[in-house]
């Protein structure tokens, strides 16, 4: 079991392969498809909070927290130019296209999925808070501090799990 | 009963069926997880098992997708049910969101407005409403409700459509698997629960695969459910869909009557790991 924490550096990710458990912890981001495409229409001004940075698509709702489709299509649409902006680990659930995976690899960024485990989540949420578009309620682009999130490496370096079944 | 009391029952329905796994489930948790060999797989399964465990405790979401209820209302012969116990059934549907919470995510707004999603999100739980209630009869003499949790994900997943059989089970039996694991592949939330109704219409079929999320038991699977499971299992689609032999837990199918004719309609449900959330009480 590997340990990872924000902000993720680069060599961070070249230690992380396809398949690999990892428990998450420290400050992430969360949107999903109503914001993310609003956070890339204004990318310029998120770079320097993106650096070495996760998002992960999921609501935050008085419910908590769970992982959403990622192929999703303004999700998954997203992932290129926030990997681009600095972006390092996308996590969410469920298999990327090809170019996806492609154009993590061309940054350096990778994807991780979990299951929809809520209420382990919701004990290993630290504190959470929303830092723009609030507007959208729960689908606003929060920011949580975790500890030991439960995920699996998915895509890296080019490779992804779900191609290799 | 007294309306009360039936707000009361319903609202801790609704906290049950949202936050707590049937006995047979987590029995079908705990017999996947002996028998995966898979590492990743098993490591998924044993966590989302642990997430039932503490979700029970704490009676709070399995998963914060808390679903739409959805409400099957079971009439013996001497049931009585009026119009001012529906009301009671709907408001304590609405207490038991508050409590759960379930997500707020109900839209605002006229026609247009919700299906763009123009007018907003109302931040209130208990402002998702049920769906329109499911009524059947039983020989038992109860007034019996089932209520159902409905997520998104199988619902982007799930399917309605017609099946030509050509006079034979075999092939109704494997378009269900193909289509089983087409879904389950694309869920994200696996192992499924396949909720199947085979019926005469397009409600019909939707009406029986929904009993059969409330006639079904893990434990007491027929032939044919076996095979649909065993068959989607050979497939290697595993949990959250990252391989491993558990890719489906059980199979829950409902024949209903049948026309003469070349075709059947089916409604398959892939039910995500945690679905059928349910919770049935006697009124």
């Amino acid at each position: 079991m590997k340990r990872l924490n924000t902000p993720i550096r680069e060599e961070d990710i070249n230690d992380l392969k396809v398949g690999d458990m990892v428990y998450l912890s420290g400050e992430i981001y969360c949107g999903r498809d109503a914001v993310l495409p609003m956070i890339v229409s204004q990318i310029d001004d998120w770079k320097d909070k993106l650096q070495g940075s996760v998002i992960f698509h999921t609501a935050v709702s008085v419910a908590g927290v769970g992982p959403t489709s990622s192929n999703k299509l303004e999700i998954e649409n997203s992932i290129e130019p926030l990997s681009k902006a600095g972006v390092k680990l996308h996590l969410g659930k469920g298999r990327l296209r090809q170019d996806t995976i492609e154009a993590l690899n061309d940054h350096n960024s990778i994807y991780a999925v979990m299951a929809p485990v809520t209420a382990l989540l919701n004990d290993k949420t630290i504190s959470k808070e929303i830092v723009g578009f609030e507007e959208l309620g729960m689908e606003a682009f929060h920011k949580l501090k975790v500890i030991d999130y439960p995920i699996i490496v998915a895509a890296a370096h080019g490779r992804s799990i779900f191609d290799e079944l | 009963m007294n309306c009360d009391m039936i707000v009361e029952k319903v609202k801790q329905a609704v906290i049950d069926a949202g936050s707590t796994f049937s006995p047979d489930k987590t029995v079908a948790y705990e017999r996947a997880i002996d028998k995966e060999t898979n590492e990743r797989a098993k490591w998924v399964l044993e966590t989302i098992l642990e997430n039932s465990k503490v979700a029970e405790q704490n009676k709070s979401p399995l998963c914060d997708d808390t679903g739409i209820p959805h409400i099957v209302l079971e009439m013996g012969p001497d049931s009585i049910v009026t119009g001012e116990m529906l009301k009671a059934i709907r408001m304590g549907v609405k207490e038991g969101l508050k409590a759960l919470p379930g997500r707020p995510m109900a839209l605002k707004g006229d026609d247009k407005a919700r299906i763009d999603q123009s007018g907003g999100i109302s931040d209130l739980s208990e402002d998702v409403l049920p769906s329109p209630i499911l009524l059947r009869e039983t020989e038992e003499n109860v007034t019996r409700l089932s209520i159902l949790m409905f997520g998104g994900g199988p619902a982007i997943r799930g399917k309605t459509y017609r099946v030509f059989h050509k006079h034979s089970t075999q092939v109704v039996m494997d378009e269900i698997i193909q289509w089983g694991k087409e879904s389950v592949s694309l869920l994200g939330c696996s192992p499924c629960t396949l909720a199947v109704g085979i019926g005469r219409s397009h409600f019909e079929a939707s009406a029986l695969m929904l009993e059969a999320m409330v006639d079904g038991n893990y434990d007491v699977q027929s032939d044919m459910e076996r095979t649909i499971t065993e068959e989607i299992n050979k497939a290697c689609i595993g949990p959250i869909g990252l391989g491993g032999e558990t890719s489906v837990l059980g199979t829950f199918l409902k024949v209903g009557p049948q026309r003469a004719s070349g075709v059947r309609i089916v409604s398959m449900r892939p039910c995500c790991c945690f679905e059928p959330r349910i919770a049935t009480i006697d009124l």
